[in-house]
């Protein structure tokens, strides 16, 4: 097992336990988490006034930073970024944070310079616009 | 980041609650025990989204608890070292200041906040450029990257950083 110490994102070593996790975007937390909620308000009718802490915070969390707010576009993001060979964590953190240029990108995903994974400047400006255009069209 | 996991866990049910019911309140006594909680491996148990399957009860010897093993699937959210992401900052002092990423602490100290920027003290504490372009104060939003983290039982710490290319404040709350 991977120690805390040597957890990185940048070089995507997240340990045994997260490597084949799925990672989920906040736009996707958001849908969930209000699913959730719902559910939770059904079923204890009126008498619950405050829902428990980690996950109103996480809801209000993931509702301020969500990119994608509709359902079909959030499916869309998905899928248009699995088309790049993308491991889970970075296509995640390219959703949340939908970086402008191929610099911000490389910036925010290191792993994505790893030399050998096909991700040179072209391919990612071509998923940065593909992103936009998902982004316009809301 | 968010994650969504499969973790599984032995939950001991009293006999009173068997019956018809018995997966209803094996399910709802999960969701009560695990939800909210926070484990150095797995981070913040945000919500149970959906029930793998459970298995057989075992009697306990000498009581009539049963335990039965349950495998669940569940929203996390974890930070990790290296992560950049998104915060809203809920405390500002001359020693740094503190961001909230959900339901995850992180301390930026002034040392990892660029140079150009000098802490102001007043109603509203704040850190401001020279030329007062850039304020980061209670409830700014900033992109930070987490360089630390630190684990007790029942939390997670994280120490930040805005010191590099395309991190700091990504909204003013007094402008927006």
């Amino acid at each position: 097992m991977l120690r805390a110490e040597d957890e990185d994102a940048s070089e995507l070593k997240l340990g045994d336990d997260f490597l084949k996790a799925k990672c989920l975007m906040n736009s996707e937390v958001a849908i969930l988490l209000e699913h959730r909620c719902d559910q939770m308000k059904h079923m204890s009718g009126e008498s619950m006034h405050q829902l428990p802490q980690v996950l109103e915070k996480s809801l209000q969390y993931v509702k301020r930073f969500s990119r994608f707010t509709n359902q079909g576009s959030v499916k869309q993001v998905r899928e248009v970024l699995s088309r790049y060979q993308l491991a889970e964590f970075e296509l995640a953190v390219i959703g949340n944070l939908c970086p402008e240029t191929v610099e911000e990108a490389k910036a925010v995903v290191p792993s994505l310079k790893t030399k050998g994974r096909g991700h040179d400047d072209e391919a990612i400006d071509r998923l940065l616009n593909d992103l936009m255009m998902i982004k316009k069209f809301e | 980041m968010f994650f969504h996991i499969v973790l599984e866990r032995n939950m001991q049910l009293h006999p009173r609650h068997f019956g018809r019911n018995l997966r209803e309140n094996l399910v709802s006594k999960l969701m009560k025990d695990v939800e909210g909680t926070c484990s150095g491996q797995h981070g913040f148990v945000v919500a149970i989204t959906g029930i793998e399957n459970i298995g057989k009860g075992m009697i306990r010897d000498g009581t009539g608890f049963v335990s039965f093993p349950m495998k669940y699937q569940c929203v996390v959210f974890r930070p990790f070292k290296g992560e950049i992401l998104e915060a809203v900052v809920t405390m500002v002092n001359k020693m740094g200041f503190f961001a909230e990423a959900g339901p995850v602490q992180i301390f930026v100290s002034n040392h990892l906040i660029p140079d150009d920027m000098e802490f102001q003290t007043g109603d509203m504490p704040n850190y401001t450029t020279s030329d007062g372009s850039v304020k980061i104060q209670k409830d700014s939003e900033v992109r930070l990257k987490i360089i630390g983290t630190r684990v007790d039982a029942t939390e997670i710490f994280c120490i930040g950083t805005i010191k590099d290319d395309f991190l700091g404040v990504i909204n003013d709350p007094t402008t927006a």
